[in-house]
């Protein structure tokens, strides 16, 4: 039983961790995509520049991915 | 690698300038520097700027008229500029130029001229036959739907019609009409109606011949569109005129085709004309509009710029030649912090790395005197993308389509750029597929185990290291290899800041990168020997390396010498983005073949099968290039390019005939 309540409790980290970061991760880019497309729009030579500024919050999903993938390792 | 540039000053007597500034125009290889908000600083208040002469803003005025009128024509004409050949273009634009602009406003005038008279009756019936079929068109199917109502109506004593034509979604409005058109007429009124296509309703008001006037004044007032015909067709019989429509349509294409045989002889004709003359319009107003750029005294004119260093010899000799000691040219040194700041820009770069200057469309030329970072851009970039793709099918697949591209397009200097760098990086996910051992995912380790056939492995499946690598288990190993990507590509960007530093002599800068540079590596070394990969004393002594690293960084730019370093062992995290990418890759391709696996079952399962499975991986191909190339951007421009990056004020653009706006 405590096991079971165990490994629960490792998945249920690990699923904090990525689902927490990849929600953070949506909002930023949200408001970045908006802002960047509205940007693009007045001055279309922004784009490449704005692509690259829509990935910088993808950072905090990937380092919660990793701290998942550690968390999972956890025995 | 940065080209050398050279700062040079000419000075000559001004009764040569203008023929001076047409040799530089015509040698194309100084960038003008503009002296105009300089001359405050130059002293001597008998330097001022040079104006353009009245006389030339006349003609820059003629000029512009000329230039839309050329443009146009080459719209009207359709020419395809591209196709043209450039040598004959070249010959026809040396007949046009001329150094007296009044002459060359002549002949360009003299070309327009013949054009006009050779295409402009044909441009303008040309124009009308098109609104004409287009008009007859509109008509044709509603006199269609509308003829045998209005035959029944003709043979019908002392009754008049009205056709009327309504978009379907209001056919409504005729429930209205005949109830207002019957109070008009003493209920003596009727609407037949026939749908004329998916968008139209066409409709005959049949009502007593007494109450024409009424009836017309009700519906002037109403929203609803009346048929009304040509004026040459409206006095005929409905019947007469839907011939002559039909006749008409059958006959303007027929027309038409005849004015575009001529319109294509013409363009035969002029069109290499017409490109020239509008590459010397737009290359003479380029040369007058830059003489306020330069600056003057009463007897001399000053014109200032860059230019390669290699291109100096030929610029002197011309001068030489064309002015003897009328025009003296000098070159000055390039040495202060402000004048670095200004030096445009130029970059040479050997065939491999020269396509990945692509990566300059995202972002400015490195600062004239520092490092120019294409070469690390096309080493880690290609081998980022690989990683992240790492299979051997949509390899074959990115290499093949940015070899079509980048061969496809050679005269498109962007998309040639970007069909190389896919060849390149597509290359590398092969490399990284074979590692990996994916084609399509796992297809083809799936069909090798359904015929029994098991692959050669290195290792055992608990070795650290093993062949294939299993990229969705071998988390360890695959954090591992991207940490030590981080800290390699990183690494080499804090050295690319000490040479800057370096170059610069700035020596708090070198301080700083080298102090950034030592955290990393105690950082690894501590890591390393803390679990034990390593020997364990190494542990302490790695820790004590990082902690002289943050010394060393706020030694040399103070606290935030201190954040940047410390921020750096984030952007080594950072890297994981290549197994996060790839792992979604690798299972979107897995997902497929377990997809079209349950669906192989029967012809029907096959087909579907197939079907499902070029889609998805056609789908997962093309996320493939967009992602990864997007993060193999990201970590180049924010996690390496940061650590040294000084961007140029400006590119080497130089003075020269740019034939044309193309």
């Amino acid at each position: 039983m405590q096991e079971a309540i165990k490994i629960g409790l490792i998945a249920l980290s690990a699923a904090l961790a990525i689902g927490v970061s990849a929600i953070a991760t949506a909002m930023s880019q949200s408001r970045i995509g908006a802002a960047m497309a509205g940007a693009v729009a007045e001055r279309p030579e922004l784009l490449g520049g704005a692509i690259i500024l829509v990935a910088i919050p993808e950072t905090m999903v990937i380092l919660g991915l990793v701290i998942a993938f550690m968390i999972t390792g956890l025995k | 690698m940065i080209q050398r540039m050279a700062k040079v000053e000419i000075l000559g007597l001004k009764d040569v300038a203008l023929e001076a500034i047409d040799a530089i125009h015509e040698l194309g290889t100084l960038h003008i520097e503009d002296l105009s908000e300089k001359i405050p600083k130059m002293g001597g208040k008998r330097i001022s700027r040079m104006e353009i002469d009245p006389k030339y803003a006349d003609q820059v005025a003629t000029l512009n008229t000329l230039r839309s009128k050329v443009g146009d024509m080459i719209r009207d004409l359709q020419l395809a500029v591209q196709e043209i050949p450039k040598a004959e273009v070249q010959k026809e634009y040396d007949a046009i130029w001329s150094e007296d602009v009044d002459v060359m406003i002549g002949r360009i005038k003299k070309i327009i001229d013949e054009v006009e008279q050779e295409v402009k009756d044909p441009l303008d019936r040309k124009a009308d036959l098109m609104m004409e079929l287009s008009r007859l068109e509109t008509y044709a199917p509603i006199m269609q739907k509308i003829q045998p109502l209005a035959e029944r109506v003709s043979k019908i004593e002392d009754m008049a019609s009205i056709a009327l034509v309504i978009e379907r979604k209001f056919k409504a409005i005729l429930n209205y009409l005949n109830d207002e058109i019957s109070k008009i007429t003493e209920g003596e009124c009727e609407i037949i109606s026939a749908d004329v296509d998916e968008e139209s309703t066409a409709a005959l008001i049949v009502f007593n011949r007494r109450f024409l006037k009424q009836v017309h004044d009700f519906l002037a007032v109403q929203d609803v569109n009346q048929v009304r015909l040509p004026s040459d067709l409206a006095k005929k019989p409905l019947e007469e005129a839907l011939t002559e429509i039909r006749a008409r349509i059958k006959q303007i294409p027929e027309e038409l085709e005849k004015i575009e045989e001529h319109l294509s002889e013409a363009t035969k004709k002029y069109a290499i004309k017409l490109i020239a003359a509008r590459n010397a319009i737009h290359d003479r107003i380029e040369a007058i509009e830059a003489v306020p750029k330069f600056a003057q005294t009463d007897q001399v004119f000053i014109i200032s710029g860059w230019l390669p260093e290699e291109c100096f010899e030929e610029l002197e000799k011309v001068m030489l030649e064309k002015f003897g000691n009328k025009v003296v040219v000098t070159v000055t040194d390039i040495r202060e912090e402000e004048e670095l700041e200004e030096t445009p820009v130029a970059l040479k770069n050997r065939p491999f790395v020269r396509y990945f200057e692509i990566i300059y469309l995202l972002s400015k030329y490195p600062k004239y005197g520092t490092v120019d970072p294409t070469v690390v851009f096309a080493i880690f970039f290609p081998i980022f993308f690989g990683i992240m793709v790492g299979d051997i099918g949509y390899g074959i697949i990115i290499t093949a389509l940015g070899y079509f591209v980048f061969k496809k397009f050679r005269n498109k200097p962007l998309l040639s750029m970007g069909g190389y760098v896919l060849t390149v990086s597509g290359a590398w996910t092969i490399f990284f597929g074979i590692l990996y051992f994916e084609v399509f995912g796992d297809l083809l380790e799936k069909a090798l185990h359904h015929w029994g056939v098991h692959l050669p492995l290195l290792g055992s499946e608990h070795s650290f290291i093993s062949f294939p690598i299993n990229r969705l288990e071998a988390f360890t190993l695959m954090m591992l290899v991207s940490c030590a990507l981080g800290f390699i590509h990183i690494g080499v960007g804090l050295v690319i800041g000490m040479i800057n530093g370096y170059r610069e002599g700035n020596k708090k800068h070198i301080l700083e990168k080298a102090g950034g540079l030592t955290f990393l590596i105690g950082l690894l070394v501590a890591g390393l020997g803390l679990a034990k990969y390593i020997p364990k004393f190494f542990g302490p002594i790695g820790i004590v390396f990082a902690l002289v690293g943050v010394v060393m960084a706020t030694a040399g730019a103070g606290m935030g010498g201190l954040i940047e370093t410390i921020v750096s062992a984030g952007n080594v995290l950072s890297y994981a983005r290549l197994i996060a990418v790839g792992l979604a890759s690798v299972i979107l391709a897995q997902v497929t073949n377990d997809l079209t696996r349950q669906l192989w079952h029967g012809v029907f399962g096959v087909i579907v099968g197939i079907v499902v499975a070029i889609l998805l991986h056609t789908l997962a191909v093309v996320i493939a290039m967009f992602s990864p190339s997007i993060h193999a951007l990201r970590l180049n421009l924010v996690e390496s390019f940061n650590k040294f990056f000084e961007p140029a004020k400006f590119r080497y653009e130089p003075f020269r005939k740019t034939g044309g706006e193309e």
